[in-house]
């Protein structure tokens, strides 16, 4: 095994800019993780790459994840990697649009994605392409929509309303 | 029989329905449908502090063709509740069940979930409530001393006078 040699963020964005030049929109850092913004098309060689190189070495995936980012905005999709040897965390992002939400499978890279992928394909509506098991993983079979979704309705509100604090009426109050 | 009448002094006493009922509820196998952390009370609830044993619920039945009584402790989704249904439908008669916490009695926090079933009453009949979030352990002894005294009161005739006789062949 070699031995640590921790990539800061900075790092990486230098190290996925030479390999990949324009696709690579943005290299942010949160809280010590790189967070790499890509291109769709590059999504899974982007993965490829930080599992593979040596520098980078990202052997577990910790998750995948999407957040859906209201009118217009799109879906994030989010698959957060660790490298065990080097210690450092890359969370490489997609973003895809509302009507067109496909994006390659990384399960055949981190086999843990399998099930990370199959949840936020229920609950967003992402379909993700070349999955060896697209079913529901936590919906019961019969379940119609997508509940992560900022437009899918809840039944029960929709006859009740909160009755607590909406998001953004808080600083009113006060 | 009539010196049971007689010597009780409680003449509207039926005999063999205070008996009967009597050995009932004193003797009732409990089975756990732990599903959050409502079950955590109800074991508490179990256990040397509280101890429902006293009161004559045996933890726990071996599973629910030996339970008498099923307690519903905690939230259960729409996904979980034919499981419930199927549990139910293999305890044999006379069944009781509790809905232990607020998420089993009608959703509680979930209320406006999307997967949480807003009441175990709409998959199974329920004879007692205990509300709560989670409920204390003495709140469960109390709904089993409700439930007990439901049971005292029940008719015989009603209760197991419908229950067909199997043909001879």
């Amino acid at each position: 095994m070699p031995s640590p040699s921790r990539l800061s963020p900075d790092q990486v964005a230098s190290r996925l800019r030479a390999r990949f030049g324009d696709d690579v929109s943005e290299v942010t850092e949160q809280h010590g993780h790189a967070v790499a913004t890509v291109a769709r098309e590059r999504y899974h060689d982007v993965c490829r790459f930080v599992r593979d190189e040596p520098e980078f070495a990202c052997d577990y995936a910790d998750f995948t994840t999407g957040v859906d980012l209201g009118d217009d905005g799109g879906f994030e999709v989010l698959t957060h990697v660790f490298s065990t040897s080097h210690h450092h965390n890359v969370r490489v992002k997609v973003v895809v649009p509302h009507d067109d939400a496909v994006l390659p499978t990384v399960s055949d890279l981190w086999p843990t994605c399998d099930w990370h992928e199959r949840e936020t394909a229920e609950m967003f509506g992402i379909r993700f392409e070349g999955h060896p098991m697209p079913v529901k993983l936590l919906l019961s079979e019969p379940f119609e929509g997508h509940p992560l979704r900022k437009d899918f309705s809840l039944m029960t509100r929709e006859a009740k309303p909160w009755p607590g604090a909406v998001e953004g009426e808080e600083d009113e109050e006060e | 029989m009539g010196l049971i009448t007689e010597k009780t002094g409680l003449p509207r006493i039926q005999p063999v329905k205070f008996i009967l009922n009597w050995g009932r509820r004193y003797s009732l196998w409990v089975m756990n449908f732990g599903l959050a952390c409502c079950a955590i009370e109800f074991i508490a609830a179990s256990t040397a502090k509280n101890d429902f044993i006293r009161l004559g619920v045996i933890p726990t039945a071996h599973g629910p063709r030996q339970a008498d009584l099923l307690v519903v402790a905690g939230t259960l989704t729409d996904k979980m509740a034919p499981a419930l249904k199927r549990v139910y439908e293999q305890m044999p008669e006379p069944k009781y069940v509790i809905s232990f916490g607020s998420c089993s009695n009608c959703g509680g926090p979930y209320w406006d979930s999307y997967s949480v079933t807003k009441g175990v009453d709409q998959i199974v009949p329920i004879d007692v409530y205990v509300p709560g979030c989670p409920p204390r352990p003495e709140a469960l002894l109390h709904g089993i001393i409700e439930l007990q005294r439901k049971i005292k009161d029940e008719d015989i005739q009603e209760k197991f006078g419908a229950v067909t006789q199997p043909a001879v062949s």
